[in-house]
C-alpha cells in the first residue's frame, strides 16, 4: 500500500518535473559532469569535482583558504579553456595574486560590486550591494556558456545574507539546472546550495618558515575541509595544504 | 552614341573628401572612381535631357562650382579618350564628336606620350606576358634581368619609346599594334589601344554604398522607454531583415532620438561581433538608454547599423560551447545597465611595484592559446622564486586604518574596531618597503613598509605603514 501511494506521488512529481529531488532519480541518473577544483583529494571527495548545473557552496571564515581554492578552480577551469564569470560583491578579488596562481585573467569576467567593506556600511548600502551581486549572478547563470560562475559574498557577513528569501536561491538552482556551468558561491556561511550541490566548509591555520623575524614568511595555509552533500550519507573530512 | 564625361580635380583646388563622386552621381548612376582625385562616369542619357556635350560640360562645372571644386572636365566617345584629355588639359575639352570610329583618336593625337603615365591599369599590364623573345641588339627586352615594378616597366617602355623619335600620341597609334606587342608583350598593347582611345575594358561602374537606416516619426512624442521599446523592435525588426538579405551584420548601432526640446539625443553602440539578431539589437539599443536616456519626449527615432560581412561560424561537437557574441553582448549590457559601465570586463595586472593597483579591460572571448597564460605563468613563476605561496588576498581597496602598537618598529598589538577583531599578533614577518611614483610629486606617491601579521583571532592580515604619514592599514585579508 505505502509503495503503491510513493510510486505515484513519484508518478505526480514527475509528471510536474519536480523529480529532481527523488533519491531514485539520482539513482537511475548517469554520472554527473563535474569541473575538477584543481586539488585532488578535494575533487576526489566531491565524486570527480564540482558538478555542473548546480550549486554549490564554500564556506568559511576569514583566513580560511577559501579564496584559495576558488582561485584553484577558476585556474583549473581556463587551463581546459572555459571561460568563468566572477561577481565580486565587495570587490575584493586581487588579479595579480590570482595571476601568479595561474588564472588566465582573459577568460574571467569580473562583475565588480562597489568598493565598500560591509562592517561599516548601512544595511540599506548592503543590501543593495547584495541584491545586485545576486541579480548579477543570476544573469550570468542564465546566459549560459560559462564554465564557472561564482558568486563572492565572503565579505558580507552571515546575518544579512539570512535575510534573503530561501526562493531566491532555488530560483537561481532552477535557472541553473541542466546547464554546463558550475554555480559556485563563497561566503561566510552556508546560504542555499541547490538539492545536488555540495557545501565546502574550510577552517584554516597559517603556515609559516623561518624562526627568525627576518627570514620568516607565509609560506601557505594548512586547510581542514568538510564536505556535505545530499548525495553522500556522511560528512567527507580532509586536509588540504595550499 | 556613347558619351563619357572624365571629372578631374585641378591641383590647385582645396581638397573635398567625396564631392567628385557626389557630383558625377548626381549626373549619371554609372560611375567609375579612381580615387579621391578623378571620376569617370557615363553621360550618354544626358544628351537627350540636357542636348549638346557643350551644354552637359557646363552643367558639370556649374555642379562642380556649387561644390567649391575647380576641376577639370573632358567629355569624349570613349572612357579613355576623355581621361587622357581630363588628365592633360585645364578647363573642359570637348572631344570630336563625328561618326567616324577615330574621331578621338584625332583628338588625342596631339597630346604628348607621357600622359600615358597616368592611364589607370597600365602599368599593372606590364606584369602579364613579357615577350619571351630572345633579344636582339639594341632591341628592349622586358624578359631580361629581375623582374621591375609595375610603374618602372611603364616608364621604361616610355622611355624607350621617346628614344625611338615619338613624341605624341598619334605617334604611337600609327606603329604595328602586332609589333608592340612582339616587343613589350601585353603593355605594348594597352599602350596602343590607349593612345588610340580606345577602352581596353568597359566602364566598372561601382556601386553605391547602401546604408542601413531605419527612421520613425512619431505623431505623438514619446516620453518612457517602456512605450519607446515597441518602436525600437519594429525598427530592428525591418534592420534585421534588411541585413540578412544584404548577408551583413551591425557592428556599430547609432541611434538618433530627435527630442520635442529640437535637440538630437545620440548613442554610439560599438558591438564586439557583427551582428543582425533583431531581439539583440532592441535589447542592446533599449539597455543603453536605460543607462542614457533622453533628457525630454521623442519626436523621431533613426537607427542606423555601420556594416560587416556576416560571420560565418562553425560549431564544434567537442569543445564546450562559449556563450555567442550576441549572449554575450546582451550579458554585458545588461550587467553594466546594473552594475555600471566600469565595473565589468576582464581584470588586467598592471606593470607596477605598487601591489595594490589593478586594472580593468574589455572582456573579448579569446580562442584556446590565446591570452595572458605567458603572464600569468611569468607571475607564478616570479612569485615561487620569491618564496611565496599561491596564496590568495582578498584586497581592501578602502585600507581600513588601524592603531597599531610596535616594539622596535615590529607590530605587536592592533587595537579592535568595529568589523575588526584585533589583538595580539601571533606572528609577524616583514616588512617589504616599496615606494614609487615619488618623481611625480603627487598624491599618487606612495612610500610604505608592509607586513604580513596572523593575529590572536586566527586571521592572516597585510598590514602596511605609510612611512610618510606613519599611519598603519590593514590592505588584505590572506584567504
Amino acid at each position: 500500500m505505502g509503495s503503491a501511494v510513493v510510486r505515484q506521488l513519484e508518478s505526480l512529481l514527475r509528471t510536474r518535473h519536480l523529480d529532481s529531488t527523488l533519491a531514485k532519480a539520482w539513482l537511475d541518473a548517469p554520472s554527473p559532469a563535474v569541473a575538477t577544483t584543481g586539488q585532488i583529494s578535494l575533487d576526489r571527495a566531491l565524486g570527480g569535482g564540482w558538478r555542473r548545473g548546480e550549486i554549490s557552496e564554500l564556506v568559511g571564515a576569514r583566513s580560511s583558504g577559501r579564496t584559495s581554492l576558488l582561485v584553484t578552480t577558476l585556474s583549473a577551469a581556463t587551463d581546459r579553456g572555459d571561460i568563468v564569470g566572477l561577481v565580486d560583491a565587495c570587490d575584493c578579488f586581487d588579479p595579480a595574486g590570482a595571476a601568479a596562481c595561474g588564472l588566465d585573467l582573459s577568460r574571467v569576467l569580473w562583475i565588480r560590486g562597489p568598493s565598500v567593506t560591509a562592517e561599516f556600511c548601512g544595511r540599506p548600502l548592503i543590501e543593495t550591494v547584495v541584491r545586485r551581486a545576486i541579480r548579477a549572478f543570476d544573469l550570468l547563470l542564465r546566459a549560459g556558456g560559462f564554465g564557472i560562475a561564482v558568486l563572492d559574498v565572503a565579505d558580507v557577513p552571515a546575518r544579512w545574507l539570512r535575510s534573503v528569501p530561501m526562493t531566491t536561491w532555488l530560483r537561481m538552482a532552477h535557472a541553473n539546472e541542466g546547464r554546463d556551468t558550475v554555480g559556485l558561491m563563497l561566503g561566510e556561511a552556508p546560504m542555499g546550495r541547490s538539492a545536488r550541490g555540495a557545501t565546502v566548509r574550510v577552517q584554516a591555520t597559517s603556515r609559516w618558515t623561518g624562526s627568525d623575524i627576518r627570514q620568516r614568511c607565509l609560506s601557505g595555509l594548512d586547510v581542514r575541509v568538510n564536505v556535505a552533500s545530499a548525495t553522500r550519507l556522511a560528512d567527507h573530512e580532509l586536509q588540504l595544504t595550499l | 552614341m556613347p558619351l563619357f564625361c572624365c571629372l578631374v580635380r585641378d591641383p590647385a583646388s582645396p581638397s573635398a573628401p567625396g564631392a567628385l563622386e557626389a557630383i558625377a552621381r548626381a549626373c549619371s548612376p554609372r560611375v567609375e572612381l579612381h580615387g579621391a582625385a578623378a571620376v569617370v562616369f557615363d553621360v550618354d542619357g544626358l544628351t537627350r535631357v540636357r542636348g549638346e556635350p557643350a551644354k552637359i560640360a557646363a552643367e558639370v562645372r556649374r555642379l562642380a562650382a556649387n561644390h567649391g571644386l575647380t576641376v577639370r572636365l573632358a567629355l569624349a566617345k570613349t572612357a579613355m579618350a576623355a581621361w587622357l584629355l581630363a588628365h592633360a588639359q585645364p578647363g573642359s575639352t570637348i572631344a570630336a564628336m563625328g561618326m567616324a570610329p577615330d574621331a578621338d583618336a584625332a583628338t588625342i593625337g596631339t597630346l604628348p606620350i607621357h600622359v600615358l603615365d597616368a592611364v589607370p591599369g597600365l602599368a599593372e599590364a606590364g606584369t602579364v606576358g613579357p615577350s619571351r623573345r630572345r633579344p636582339r641588339r639594341g632591341h628592349f627586352h622586358m624578359a631580361s634581368g629581375p623582374p621591375a615594378s609595375p610603374a618602372r616597366a611603364l616608364a621604361g617602355v616610355l622611355a624607350t619609346l621617346e628614344r625611338w623619335g615619338l613624341r605624341t600620341l598619334s605617334d604611337v597609334a600609327r606603329l604595328s599594334r602586332a609589333e608592340l606587342h612582339t616587343r613589350f608583350g601585353d603593355l605594348g598593347v594597352r599602350l596602343h589601344q590607349a593612345a588610340c582611345g580606345e577602352d581596353a575594358i568597359p566602364l566598372v561602374p561601382a556601386d553605391v554604398a547602401p546604408r542601413f537606416v531605419e527612421r520613425l516619426e512619431l505623431e505623438w512624442p514619446i516620453e518612457g522607454l517602456e512605450p519607446l521599446s515597441f518602436v525600437l523592435a519594429r525598427l530592428s525588426d525591418a534592420l534585421s531583415a534588411a541585413l540578412a538579405r544584404a548577408d551583413r551584420g551591425a557592428i556599430v548601432v547609432t541611434t538618433r532620438l530627435a527630442l520635442v526640446t529640437r535637440a538630437c539625443h545620440e548613442r554610439r553602440l560599438e558591438l564586439p561581433a557583427p551582428m543582425r539578431d533583431a531581439r539583440v539589437l532592441r535589447t542592446l539599443i533599449l539597455l543603453d538608454l536605460e543607462a542614457h536616456p533622453p533628457a525630454a519626449g521623442i519626436d523621431v527615432v533613426e537607427i542606423e547599423c555601420d556594416v560587416a560581412p556576416g560571420r560565418i561560424v562553425q560549431g564544434s561537437l567537442l569543445a564546450r560551447a562559449w556563450p555567442s557574441p550576441e549572449t554575450l553582448s546582451t550579458l554585458v549590457a545588461r550587467l553594466s545597465a546594473l552594475m555600471g559601465e566600469t565595473r565589468i570586463g576582464a581584470p588586467l595586472c598592471v606593470d607596477t611595484h605598487d601591489e595594490r593597483r589593478c586594472a580593468m579591460g574589455t572582456f573579448k572571448i579569446l580562442e584556446k592559446g590565446e591570452g595572458q597564460r605567458a603572464e600569468g605563468r611569468g607571475h607564478r613563476e616570479s612569485s615561487k622564486a620569491e618564496g611565496r605561496s599561491g596564496l590568495s588576498i582578498r584586497r581592501f581597496r578602502h585600507p581600513l586604518a588601524v592603531r597599531v602598537t610596535a616594539e622596535r618598529g615590529v607590530p605587536v598589538r592592533v587595537e579592535r574596531r568595529a568589523g575588526f577583531g584585533g589583538g595580539r599578533v601571533a606572528r609577524v614577518a616583514g616588512p617589504w618597503r616599496t615606494s614609487g611614483h615619488w618623481w611625480m610629486g603627487d598624491e599618487s606617491a606612495w612610500d610604505r613598509e608592509a607586513w604580513d601579521v596572523t593575529l590572536a583571532d586566527g586571521g592572516t592580515y597585510r598590514l602596511a605603514r605609510d612611512r610618510r604619514s606613519t599611519q598603519w592599514h590593514i590592505e588584505g585579508v590572506f584567504d
